[in-house]
C-alpha cells in the first residue's frame, strides 16, 4: 500500500510512523490544494474516512483526516494546516458523505469555513453564543455566522407538512431531534438536529487534569460506560507508556463485554417497545439487573462505572464476582432461547422488519458505519479483532456476520453479539491469571510526554476512538473523540426517504442510537 | 445560585373546599402520571424504575405518558442544556394543573458535573427554569432514591408520609 501511495502522490512528505506508541501507520503532509486528490486517492481504493476534525495549535490550525481500510487494518493521518484567521478548506463532502457533518461540526466550533459545502447551518449549539467554543484563545464568531445560529428554520410548500419527532419523544432514546418533510403518509426527506445534549466533553478535557477527566467518558454514554471509560484509560496509557498488568487485561475484558451484554438488551427492549411489543422490555430489564448486580459489586455503581484506572483497576475482583458471573451465564444462555420464541420466531416482528432499510455494502463505507450496523451490512469489521486491545486476542470469538443489511440483520447480529460476549467471558474467566492488578508507580499526576496518539476500541454501538494531542502539561492540548452513533444516524435521512413514518421509527430504533454520545 | 424567575405560578383557587380538597389530593398523591420524558442518563435508572425489580406501578406512579398534557409529575432526568430549555419551559407550560417537578440527579439540581468556570451550554439547576418540588441527589441516583423522591412528593402533597422513615443506620 505504501508503495502505492508513494507512487500516486508523489508530491507529499509521507512519514512512517511506529504503530504501537502512535495507534497509526502513515503521517502525510498535504497542502490546501492538493488535499482533494489525496481524499479521492483513497476513496478509490476502498478506504473509508474514520474521522476529520480540527486542532488549534494556536499559531495555526490543523485539519486532520483519518483514513482506514474496512479489511486490513491500515491508518493513515492527513493534515492540512490552516492559517487561524479566516481559515478556508475546500470540502470532501461530495466524496464521502459522513463528510458533511464533520465540517459543519468543525465550522461551528473553530469556524473554518468549506467552500462548496451545501449547507453549512449549525449542529450543535445553542443561539446566543458569540465566540467559537473550541478556539484556544477568544475568537468572535462574525455577524453573517452568527444568523447560521438556530437555523432549524423550515419552509412548507403546497403540498407538504412537517413533522417534528422529538426532541421529547419516546421512540427517539434521548432528546434528538428530526425534522421530517411528509408528503401524505410518506417520508420525502428527514434531517436530523442535534446539540439538545451538549455537554461539552471535548472542552472539558481541556480544562482539566487527565485523573479529573476520568468520570467523563462513562457519562457520554452510559449504556456502555466501562467500555468508553477503557477507551479513555488505554489511549493515555499508550501515550505515557504505562504497562498494565495481565489480570487487569482479563478483568477488564470479562466487565467490558457484561456491559455491553446490558447494553444490547436495553437496545432489545427499547427497540421493541419502538415497534410496539412491551413484553421484551420487562424480559430484557430482568436480565439486565442481574449484570447491574455482579457490576455493582466490583464497581460500586449501577450505572456511570468509572472503574478503570491509568495502569489497572480500582479495585481487583473476588470470588463473589467470579461466582456470580458463572451463574450469570448459565442463566443468560437458557434466557435466550425465551427470546428466541419471543421474538425472532415472532410473525409480526418479522414481517415489520424484513426488507426494510437496507444498508448497502458501499453506502456503509461512505457513511463510516461501524459496530452491528455494518457487520449487519456483511463486512466483517470489529475492532476486537482487527486491532485487538486488553485481553480479546487471548480469547477466541468469532464475529457474526449478516448479508441482506436489514432491520432483521441489524438485529439478528446483536443478539448473536450477545452469544459472542457469553463465549468471550466464559472463556476469559477459565483463563484470569492470578497477580498484581496496578501497574506500579503510575503517578497521581500524569505527565505525558508531547506528541499525539489515536486509540479504537469496539463500543456496543461500534468503533469508538479516541485523539489525543498532549502538549507535555498535565492537560490535555485537544481530545477528540470519535463516536459510532454519529455516524450511524448519518445514514438514517437516506433510509428514511420514501418510507412510512412507523418503518422510519423501526430504523431510527435499530441503529442503536445513544445521544449524548453524539452531542458530546 | 442567581436570581431564580419562574415563567409560571400556580395561583390558588378563588372557592376552597377544605374536605374536597383533602380527598383529591390523596387521589393525586396516588396516581402521580410522570411525563415520560427522559434526558440523560438519568432517564435509564428512571427506566430502570418503572421495571419489574423497583416497580414504580406500586405506587401509582408507573403510568408514563408520552403527552404533556395527561401527565402530572415532570421528571428532569438529566442536563438540561441551553438549547434545550425554552423546549423544556413549554412542556411544562402544556401540563395540566396541579402539576409537580421532581428533579433527578445532580445535572438537574445544579449542573452537575459539567459546571465550571466557562462553560457555555448548560443550564445550571432546572429551577431556574420551572419551579421544583423535590430534588433527589446522585450521579445518578439509585432506582430506591428515585422512590424516597416520590415518598417526598407524596408527603408533600397530603401532608401524611405514606411509610415511616426508614431508620437511620449511618
Amino acid at each position: 500500500m505504501l508503495e502505492k501511495i508513494r507512487a500516486e502522490l508523489p508530491e507529499l512528505s509521507i512519514s512512517e510512523v511506529s504503530y504501537p506508541e502512535r495507534g497509526y501507520h502513515l503521517a502525510m503532509d498535504a497542502g490546501r490544494e492538493q488535499i482533494l486528490k489525496v481524499v479521492g486517492f483513497f476513496d478509490k481504493n476502498g478506504f473509508y474516512l474514520e474521522d476529520l476534525f480540527c486542532v488549534d495549535y494556536v499559531e495555526y490550525l490543523e485539519l486532520v483526516y483519518f483514513f482506514n481500510n474496512h479489511c486490513g487494518l491500515f491508518r493513515v493521518k492527513t493534515v492540512v494546516r490552516l492559517e487561524p484567521d479566516k481559515p478556508t478548506a475546500p470540502t470532501i463532502s461530495d466524496i464521502y458523505a459522513i463528510a458533511h457533518w464533520y465540517e459543519r461540526e468543525i465550522h461551528e466550533f473553530f469556524g473554518v469555513y468549506f467552500e462548496n459545502h451545501p449547507n453549512l447551518a449549525y449542529l450543535f449549539l445553542h443561539d446566543g453564543l458569540d465566540s467559537y467554543p473550541l478556539r484556544k484563545g477568544t475568537v468572535k464568531v462574525p455577524e453573517e455566522d452568527r444568523k447560521l445560529l438556530g437555523s432549524g428554520a423550515y419552509k412548507e410548500s403546497e403540498d407538504t407538512f412537517f413533522v417534528n419527532l422529538g426532541p421529547q419523544h419516546p421512540s427517539t432514546h434521548g432528546v434528538l431531534r428530526v425534522v421530517i418533510k411528509m408528503d401524505g403518509e410518506y417520508i420525502l426527506s428527514a434531517e436530523p438536529m442535534l446539540g439538545y445534549l451538549h455537554r461539552m466533553h471535548e472542552k472539558m478535557a481541556e480544562n482539566r487534569n487527565y485523573a479529573q477527566f476520568l468520570p467523563n467518558p462513562g457519562r457520554m454514554d452510559y449504556l456502555s460506560a466501562l467500555n468508553f471509560n477503557l477507551a479513555y484509560v488505554e489511549t493515555v496509557e499508550k501515550i505515557s507508556g504505562i504497562i498494565v498488568p495481565e489480570r487487569a487485561q482479563y478483568i477488564r475484558t470479562i466487565t467490558c463485554e457484561l456491559n455491553r451484554i446490558s447494553s444490547h438488551l436495553l437496545w432489545l427492549g427499547a427497540f421493541l417497545a419502538d415497534l410496539g411489543g412491551l413484553t421484551p422490555f420487562l424480559y430484557a430489564f430482568d436480565d439486565r439487573e442481574n449484570i447491574l448486580d455482579i457490576l455493582e459489586g466490583v464497581t460500586g455503581s449501577r450505572l456511570t462505572y468509572s472503574y478503570f484506572r491509568f495502569g489497572g483497576l480500582f479495585n481487583d475482583v473476588d470470588e463473589k464476582f467470579a461466582d456470580g458471573t458463572r451463574a450469570f451465564l448459565e442463566r443468560m444462555w437458557k434466557r435466550l432461547d425465551i427470546y428466541d420464541q419471543l421474538i425472532t420466531k415472532n410473525v409480526i416482528f418479522i414481517n415489520r422488519t424484513k426488507g426494510v432499510g437496507i444498508l448497502e455494502r458501499d453506502m456503509v463505507r461512505k457513511f463510516g458505519c461501524s459496530g452491528p450496523v455494518i457487520r449487519g451490512s456483511g463486512v466483517p469489521f470489529d475492532m476486537r479483532k482487527l486491532e485487538p486491545y486488553a485481553a480479546y486476542q487471548h480469547t477466541d470469538f468469532e464475529i457474526p456476520v449478516a448479508q441482506n443489511g436489514d432491520i432483521l440483520d441489524r438485529y439478528m447480529i446483536r443478539v448473536k453479539e450477545i452469544e459472542t460476549s457469553l463465549r468471550i467471558i466464559g472463556s476469559a474467566l477459565e483463563k484470569l491469571p492470578a497477580g498484581p492488578f496496578n501497574a506500579e508507580k503510575v503517578p497521581k499526576k500524569l505527565k505525558p510526554p508531547k506528541g499525539d496518539v489515536y486509540h479504537t476500541v469496539e463500543s456496543p454501538r461500534g468503533q469508538l476512538g479516541v485523539y489525543l494531542v498532549s502538549d507535555g502539561s498535565e492537560t490535555p492540548h485537544r481530545m477528540r473523540w470519535r463516536v459510532p452513533s454519529y455516524s450511524n444516524l448519518m445514514t438514517f435521512p437516506f433510509l428514511a426517504q420514501g418510507v412510512l413514518i412507523a418503518d422510519a421509527v423501526a430504523i431510527l430504533g435499530s441503529l442503536d442510537l445513544v445521544i449524548p454520545e453524539i452531542d458530546r | 445560585m442567581g436570581k431564580r424567575s419562574f415563567y409560571l405560578e400556580t395561583k390558588d383557587p378563588i372557592i376552597k373546599f377544605a374536605m374536597l380538597e383533602k380527598v383529591l389530593d390523596l387521589a393525586r398523591a396516588n396516581s402521580l402520571w410522570p411525563l415520560q420524558f427522559g434526558l440523560a442518563c438519568c432517564a435509564i435508572e428512571m427506566m430502570s424504575t418503572a421495571m419489574a425489580r423497583f416497580d414504580m406501578d406500586r405506587f401509582g406512579a408507573g403510568i408514563f405518558r408520552s403527552t404533556p398534557r395527561q401527565a402530572d409529575l415532570m421528571i428532569v432526568s438529566g442536563t438540561v442544556t441551553k438549547k434545550m430549555a425554552p423546549l423544556l419551559v413549554t412542556l411544562y407550560e402544556q401540563m395540566p394543573s396541579p402539576k409537580w417537578v421532581l428533579a433527578m440527579g445532580n445535572c438537574a439540581i445544579s449542573g452537575g458535573p459539567f459546571v465550571y468556570e466557562g462553560q457555555y451550554n448548560v443550564v445550571e439547576g432546572v429551577d431556574l427554569l420551572v419551579p421544583v418540588d423535590v430534588y433527589v441527589p446522585g450521579c445518578p441516583p439509585r432506582p430506591e432514591g428515585l422512590l424516597e423522591g416520590l415518598m417526598k412528593l407524596e408527603e408533600k402533597i397530603t401532608g401524611t408520609r405514606r411509610f415511616p422513615t426508614p431508620e437511620k443506620r449511618w
